[in-house]
């Protein structure tokens, strides 16, 4: 008891000087982004003028988070850029998953609201939900074909989406994962697929999805079927009567689907059941799926399919801050990273679509995506994908 | 004199504050915050809405349900098992009781999810378990993606731990006591319901506290190993908390938790109170 006692003094004493480590970390801090602030005026004043100080090198910060694929992909990427626009300087800072996306996007809003320009980040990297709370606290830069040439590679339709707040400069999609040696005609469509799990019961499989995106979008996919295409570019709560449908035959599915309605969790639970054979077909990241077929994880009969209508497929973003006051650098390197010779890059590292259009790859890119790149659809129903995981877990979960 | 003593209640209190500053901050801010947000109802007042939906919502009545059972079978599967098998060592010093001693600690070693992942790899539908068992022409019932999973996966975790609580216990027993006993002619299970267990009764129950509250808040076991409904309180926790980002409805989760706890938290207290105020 009086060693517990002994330790637990010790814990606290150095919880307590870790608490203060900390708040002296937090303080070096705030006083760098004063500092970066006050400074900023004066860059600002000057730029003008001379065009982002021409001559000298321009340096911005890009703040990004992801797992360790993503920052291998910067980190070759961006010394490539520097070698081409020695004037420019990208100085990268990675924050690890699950630590700070929220303070990021935060210190932006922070900054913004305290007047101090950009907070000393330029440009950043997140998902589709910080592209619209961003749009909604106006804090992105709308992004033109005129400042970024290869824009223009871009699909304008994902543009419009993104109301050109933010660029989609790699995506991977959900498709259909399936082992050729027991499947030899994959379904082609949302019907064909429903008609093939009733007549192999048990041997489809979709996760829990709030667990993994490939299952939540076979389920949002189920959910739009019948419904009109601009739907799912539609985020008002009214729609959600017109699920009922949906709903109905997710439900019904229970009984043909793995383990009489079984649904793994996380989207490598589907993977794994794939890979020990226990099911034929499952939706899955066609990212992770041709990672693990690289990695001998999956059987090498493996194959995808899209089926049109296309699954969900969900971009990365980058957006540009407004208060950034280095935008005209930022621009370059977003143009670059457009470039159909960065674009390979991203697929090769990240097995991701390019952000551009396939048309603009080299030819064996657009091999490598045949039939799968086509037609995957980009939902946007906003705070819509709680509503549904809720109602799945409470008609179909536990019906 | 007076001065000396004053200076050493200074100091004592020192020396406790910071402990009491941890336990402060971690435990009873956050305890006292989560209590006040379960009480907040969607229009921001204050009431019992988000206690009452635990009661009323069919899912949360059968994940309340589910997790009552799975942890009450699982503290008695553990207990027995633990119990028997401390007996076991206690008593007998075969080469048997040898190697139990020096192998029931190892699950504690291998991080839990880990081990979950290896259950799922030895129980699974296609696992080695069932391989092992085909030439036998015995199908195994489906034991991953249900309760039997996880009441599985917390024997795994709890029985070491209770086990070596139990068995300090029982060194603790003189064996003149079960000598004597035995020589004015008690037979064995007299000795046991007259003198062992009473004698480790106190650290059973300590062993039964913490088995039950160590189930009954798992995650990482039943999140992986469950069926997707009904689910354990935890899992259900997480999901209304982090994808359907009901923080309140969450709250009152974690309050309803913390009661049942508490029940069992209750009766520990008290017996060791009893005991501290039989000792002076």
């Amino acid at each position: 008891m009086v060693r517990l006692h002994k330790s637990l003094k010790v814990m606290s004493a150095l919880a307590l000087s870790a608490a203060v480590l900390a708040a002296c970390g937090a303080k070096d801090d705030g006083k760098g982004n004063t500092a970066g602030g006050t400074a900023s005026p004066s860059d600002a004043s000057a730029s003008p003028s001379g065009k982002a100080s021409a001559g000298g090198t321009t340096e911005f910060q890009f703040y990004f988070t992801g797992s360790q694929n993503v920052k291998d992909l910067w980190d070759t990427l961006i010394p490539m850029f520097e070698k081409e626009h020695p004037n420019v300087k990208v100085k990268e800072v990675y924050v690890p998953p699950g630590t700070g996306a929220q303070p990021t996007y935060d210190r932006i809003v922070a900054a913004k609201q305290a007047g101090k320009g950009s907070g000393g980040i330029d440009l950043y990297e997140d998902g589709i939900t910080y592209v619209t709370q961003g749009s909604k606290d106006d804090v992105w830069d709308k992004l033109e074909g005129s400042a970024i040439p290869n824009l223009a590679n871009v699909n304008a339709a994902t543009m419009n989406d993104v109301s050109n707040m933010a660029i989609p400069y790699r995506s991977s999609a959900v498709v259909l994962a399936y082992d050729s040696s027991r499947v030899s005609e994959p379904p082609k469509t949302m019907d064909e697929l429903l008609d093939w799990i009733h007549s192999h019961p048990e041997k489809f499989a979709y996760n829990d999805p709030s667990t993994g995106g490939s299952g939540s979008s076979f389920v949002t996919t189920v959910l739009y079927k019948d419904l009109p295409e601009e739907a799912i570019h539609d985020s008002d709560p009214a729609i959600m009567k017109q699920w009922d449908a949906g709903f109905s035959v997710l439900k019904d599915l229970g009984k043909y689907v793995y383990g009489k309605g079984i649904y793994p969790k996380k989207n490598q639970g589907t993977l794994d059941l794939l890979a020990n054979g226990e099911v034929d077909l499952i939706p899955a990241w066609s990212d992770m799926v041709l990672q693990q077929l690289n990695e001998g994880l999956l059987p090498k009969t493996v194959k995808l399919q899209q089926i049109t209508p296309g699954f969900n497929g969900g971009p990365t973003y980058l957006m540009v801050n407004k208060q950034s006051d280095k935008k005209e650098a930022v621009y370059e390197f977003l143009d670059f990273v457009l470039s159909p010779e960065a674009q390979s890059v991203i697929v090769d590292k990240m097995n991701g679509f390019p952000g551009i259009e396939l048309s603009h790859m080299p030819q064996q890119m657009q091999d490598k995506f045949k039939g799968v790149a086509e037609g995957f659809r980009t939902f946007n129903i906003g705070d819509l994908g709680t509503e549904i995981n809720k109602r799945w877990q409470s008609d179909v979960a536990a019906q | 004199m007076k001065k000396k003593e004053l200076k050493q209640a200074a100091l004592g209190l020192l020396m406790v504050s910071p402990s009491f500053v941890l336990l402060l901050v971690i435990v009873v801010i956050p305890i006292v915050r989560s209590m006040l947000s379960s009480v907040t109802n969607e229009a921001g007042g204050y009431d019992l809405s988000r206690y009452a939906f635990l009661f009323t919502d069919p899912g949360m009545r059968a994940n309340i349900l589910f997790t009552l059972r799975v942890t009450l079978v699982s503290c008695a599967l553990v207990l027995i098992v633990s119990y028997s098998l401390a007996l076991y060592m206690r008593f007998s010093s075969g080469r048997l009781s040898e190697w139990i001693r020096k192998t029931y600690m190892i699950p504690l070693f291998i991080p839990g999810v880990i081990a979950t992942y290896g259950l799922m790899n030895l129980l699974g539908n296609h696992g080695w378990l069932a391989r092992l068992l085909l030439p036998l022409g015995i199908d195994l019932p489906r034991i991953v993606f249900d309760q039997k999973g996880i009441i599985i996966a917390n024997l795994w975790f709890n029985i070491p731990f209770a086990t070596m609580l139990l068995s300090s216990a029982l060194a603790g027993i003189p064996a003149s006591i079960i000598e004597s006993a035995k020589d004015v002619g008690a037979g064995r299970l007299r000795v046991f319901l007259r003198f062992i267990f009473p004698l480790s009764y106190k650290t059973f129950l300590v062993a039964l506290t913490f088995v039950f509250m160590g189930v009954i808040g798992s995650f990482t076991a039943p999140f992986l190993l469950g069926p997707n409904a009904p689910q354990m309180l935890g899992v259900s926790m997480e999901q209304v908390f982090g994808v359907f980002r009901e923080h309140e409805q969450a709250a009152a989760m974690a309050v309803f938790t913390f009661l049942l706890c508490s029940v069992l938290g209750f009766f520990y207290i008290r017996n060791m109170a009893k005991e501290e105020s039989g000792r002076l």
